[in-house]
């Protein structure tokens, strides 16, 4: 005997849809686990409008995953419905938990995205912001907690298939999500030493010993300071981690910072050698949390300001 | 009745990327005008800016979680063409072991997953039956083998890249890590079955345009410039030269990746958030031209491997050369899947895919401006930086594949709503028995 | 005119605010010492002591300022002095690291100091409060800085 199918949507904001092609990389589990569901709206596999969602009962739909920041008034819109019609919300991914790699935008006025997107570049000069017919972009992006509140945060960007099964048949069963709270180097398997870094290499020089820690051998890793629900993907390839999945619990926490902190105590150097060193602090230890992390809702604060004093 | 009537679709479904359609009808259903609004952007150009050159492939990805790889690596190869570097043999084999992964990935799951619903269950069937998850109920053996496509594509781009979704192997002077033979190995003790699948796709494809070739030459046929990478005349993803093709078939240029700007014009419509690419020479819209897998099969002499050559010398059988038939594209994609699986097992059984020769270590960033063209699934895509001489980006220009096909998409589906609204063409259309009766 | 007045006002009484970590070993003994000698310093810092800067976790700054600290002062063992040897050469390299992200998030690096002063040296401590509280004067609340 199957069960009932429960009824399941899925919300894409702005998003690349890396999150969702994680989730259909289950594969063969597909066959297992889609026949569970009653998909109630998903742009990318059904043809459910719009206006379907909005026309459902409220809180009729069991789980709900929400992929993507909200950049424009229509990712707003869509974040609010979900709520509305969801029993449990999930924030799907990186951008959806904390803003991700699009939030880095915010370090900039509107204004100026505007400028090389639409005004001036090498391929077109004298264009216009485009407005017809089209929701009008946010001039900051504010985490999506900002606007709703979620039950549960499923981070990664994107998350990994076998995370996604996990955290589906979990609230399918409506049981208790219980995920390991380890960071990135528990799951690394090179060696540490505990020894400073004499100097900071960028990622391309040289040739890393295959063996020992990547932060020990002078690149830059964030393994310390990332939920390691990834098991390591980059570092046990000879990648460093860039901290995809964002700080671990309690994930309100600011990766940026501690990731700073962290480098500083390994890498005791002159301030001068470490600014040259490190160019680019905000886009190497902000990259995925910026709009949620401290520095970041400082900015949004500030453009807020600016709004309230232009009205 | 004078008034305009607005046809609004929203969202755009089963297709990736976030988009509404609107549609203005005017008095007896005259087709006014079309237009396919891309209803978000993420400026990625801007803020690329400011960022250590070489973190670029790791930052730009994220435009798009379909096509990562394609983003990966015409992101490093433009860093590398900045800074005039030149990597290994063996890292150049990897990375192209990486993008045929990727195609071979990225066509199964678009011929399967978004097209083949409506031939299983006909156009016209409910949407809640009209999806990939009733395919997997209703021809579960369909279902599995093109799982197991998108199986073999995702999971060998995840050894290669470490992630299948957003890699981050590939470093300016190569790839920071080796295929180890033991993987080599799992992965070519794979291939039979793989081609085995391929096979079967091919048979599929081939019934589809015979039982659709009502469709496929009547609705949506819309002669437009193509554009595509061309390896000497051989259909390549990951290196050649850009052909553009005219409306009449005819090469109107054959350049290199730099001098893209003599030929590419962005036009920025007040409609859409994505720009509309266009070959420059002709202007905008003459100049309109399309990408993705027709355009690619359109530029070029032929394939690079022998079945897929086969299947395109079939295919022009029945569509020509230039092929304006929209509904082409599905066909035009088996036809690249099969290139995709025979040149993951050319690669997986040359010698120098598994040589740890895949890094140089002496790469020096410099002041330059580089640019780097790959073949992604959905058509050409173009990364431009410009570093300072510390290798830090000052300025980016993307020109990702979808915008080289959003006006030729809005030209092909104003055909289509031409044939449906004004000469009522869908009652004239032969369509076959879906395979599955809902 | 009333309104006109009572902003003035406003603006006039506004002080900087300012929070100070001050290393136990140290500064903290400075600040004391300055009270005691009677050595005046601007009456904006309020001083949190810890027992060694190299406890000062990054995001201690950022909260400070986030929460409406108009500035930050760091104060600790000169470099050699540390009595955990090395604590304020690790918040010295995390120091560098948050100027440049302050800079790039658009928040004005000099709203935040880091100082070294020993025990006896009441006077550079006084002198380093007062360069903190001047600059941040200059730069204005933090609010503003946001527009
Ligand atoms: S979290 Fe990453 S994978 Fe998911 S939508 Fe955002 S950028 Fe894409
Ligand atoms: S810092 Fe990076 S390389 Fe070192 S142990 Fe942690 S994850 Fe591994
Ligand atoms: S190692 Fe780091 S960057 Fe790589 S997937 Fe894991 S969290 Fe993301
Ligand atoms: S004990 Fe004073 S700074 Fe370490």
């Amino acid at each position: 005997m199957m069960a009932e199918p429960i009824p399941v949507a899925m919300g894409q904001g702005s998003s690349c849809w890396g999150c969702f092609q994680s989730l259909v990389d289950m594969h063969l589990r597909l066959a297992d686990v889609l026949p569970l569901l009653d998909i109630k709206y998903w742009q990318a596999v059904v043809d459910y409008k719009l206006e379907d969602l909005e026309n459902y009962p409220d809180k009729s739909i069991v789980v709900g995953l929400y992929e993507g920041m909200a950049r424009t008034e229509e990712d707003v819109h869509l974040l609010k419905l979900m709520r509305q019609k969801c029993k449990v919300l999930v924030a799907f991914g990186t951008c959806s938990c904390y803003g991700g790699i699009p939030g880095l935008a915010n370090a900039w006025d509107i204004e100026e995205c505007y400028d090389v997107k639409f005004r001036e570049n090498k391929t077109f000069s004298g264009g216009k912001v485009p407005t017809e017919n089209l929701p009008p972009i946010e001039p900051v992006v504010h985490p999506n907690s900002d606007y709703v509140d979620f039950d549960i945060y499923l981070p990664g960007c994107p998350p990994t298939s076998d995370l996604i099964v996990k955290a589906i048949t979990a609230l399918l069963e409506g049981k208790e999500l219980e995920l390991p709270t380890y960071t990135v180097c528990h799951y690394c398997p090179r060696e540490k030493k505990e020894t400073p870094i004499p100097e900071i290499l960028r990622p391309f020089r040289g040739n890393a010993d295959p063996d020992r820690c990547l932060l020990e051998q002078g690149y830059i890793c964030l393994g310390s300071a990332t939920w390691g629900l990834c098991e390591g993907q980059c570092v046990s390839k000879g990648v460093t981690c860039r901290g995809c999945f964002g700080p671990p619990p309690p994930i309100t926490q600011d990766q940026g910072a501690a990731a700073m902190s962290m480098l500083g105590t390994y890498a005791p150097l002159e301030p001068e050698k470490l600014k040259e060193q490190v160019p680019d602090p905000l886009g190497c230890f902000y990259r995925f949390t910026y709009p949620s992390s401290r520095l970041g809702r400082m900015r949004i604060r500030r453009e807020e300001l600016k709004e309230a004093s232009e009205e | 009745m004078t008034e305009d009537r607005v046809i609004r679709v929203e969202p755009v479904t089963r297709l990736e990327g976030h988009g509404a359609l609107t549609i203005r009808l005017g008095p007896g259903n005259k087709v006014k005008d079309i237009q396919f609004n891309v209803s978000s952007t993420r400026f990625f150009e801007k803020f690329l800016e400011g960022r250590p050159m070489e973190e670029a492939p790791r930052i730009a990805p994220r435009i798009c979680g379909i096509c990562p790889i394609p983003h990966h690596l015409a992101s490093v190869k433009a860093v590398e063409a900045a800074w005039d570097v030149t990597p290994p043999p063996a890292a150049i084999k990897l990375r192209r072991l990486l993008i045929e992964a990727k195609q071979l990935s990225s066509h199964a799951i678009h011929f399967y997953a978004l097209a083949a619903p409506d031939f299983v269950f006909g156009p016209f069937a409910d949407p809640g039956v009209r999806n990939v998850a009733a395919v997997l109920k209703h021809l579960p053996d369909v279902a599995v083998q093109a799982i197991k496509l998108m199986e073999f594509g995702q999971e060998l781009c995840r050894d290669i890249g470490a992630k299948a979704i957003h890699p981050t192997t590939a470093i300016p002077g190569g790839m920071l890590s080796p295929l180890s033979e033991g993987d080599r190995d799992k992965w070519l003790r794979q291939v039979p079955e793989m081609m085995e699948n391929i096979n079967k796709t091919v048979e599929l494809a081939k019934k589809v345009v015979n039982d659709y070739i009502d469709v496929v030459t009547k609705v949506a046929v819309t002669p437009t410039y193509y554009i595509g990478l061309s390896n000497d005349g051989a259909l390549d993803i990951y290196d050649g030269t850009v052909r553009v093709m005219d409306p009449e078939g005819k090469i109107v240029a054959d350049f290199k990746p730099p001098e893209y700007t003599e030929y590419y014009g962005e036009y920025i419509p007040d409609h859409s958030y994505a720009t509309h690419i266009y070959y420059k020479p002709a202007g905008y819209p003459d100049g309109i031209w399309r990408a993705n897998t027709l355009a690619r099969c359109n530029v070029n002499e032929r394939m690079a491997t022998p079945l897929a050559d086969e299947a395109l010398k079939e295919m022009r059988g029945l569509v020509g050369r230039p092929s304006h038939h929209t509904f082409a594209y599905h066909y035009a994609r088996v036809v690249e899947m099969v290139q995709a699986a025979e040149m993951i097992q050319r690669l997986l059984e040359d010698p120098e895919t598994v040589s740890t020769d895949v890094k140089l270590s002496d790469v020096e960033p410099k002041a330059g401006d580089g640019v780097g063209i790959v073949e992604a699934p959905r058509g050409t895509l173009l990364h431009n930086y410009v570093s300072d001489d510390r290798g830090m980006l000052v300025r980016a220009n993307l020109i990702v594949a979808t915008n080289n096909n959003i006006a030729g998409i809005e030209k092909s589906l104003m055909d289509a709503a031409r044939f449906v609204f004004e000469q009522d063409g869908l009652k004239e259309l032969s369509l076959p028995e879906p395979l599955v009766k809902t | 005119m009333a309104t006109t007045a009572e902003t003035k006002t406003q603006d006039e009484q506004w002080e900087p605010r300012i929070l100070a970590f001050c290393c136990n070993w140290c500064s903290y003994a400075g600040a004391d010492l300055a009270g005691t000698s009677r050595i005046q310093y601007p009456t904006n810092v309020r001083i949190m002591r810890v027992n060694c800067t190299g406890r000062i976790d990054v995001d201690f700054i950022l909260a400070a300022l986030e929460k409406g600290a108009d500035g930050v002062l760091v104060s600790g063992c000169h470099p050699g002095d540390c009595h955990y040897t090395s604590g304020n050469l690790k918040l010295r390299a995390r120091w560098a690291l948050l100027e440049e992200a302050l800079k790039q998030a658009g928040v004005d690096p000099r709203r935040v100091r880091l100082q070294w002063a020993s025990a006896s040296e009441a006077q550079a401590f006084a002198d380093g409060v007062r360069i903190i509280v001047d600059q941040v004067r200059k730069l204005g609340p933090m609010k503003e800085a946001w527009k």
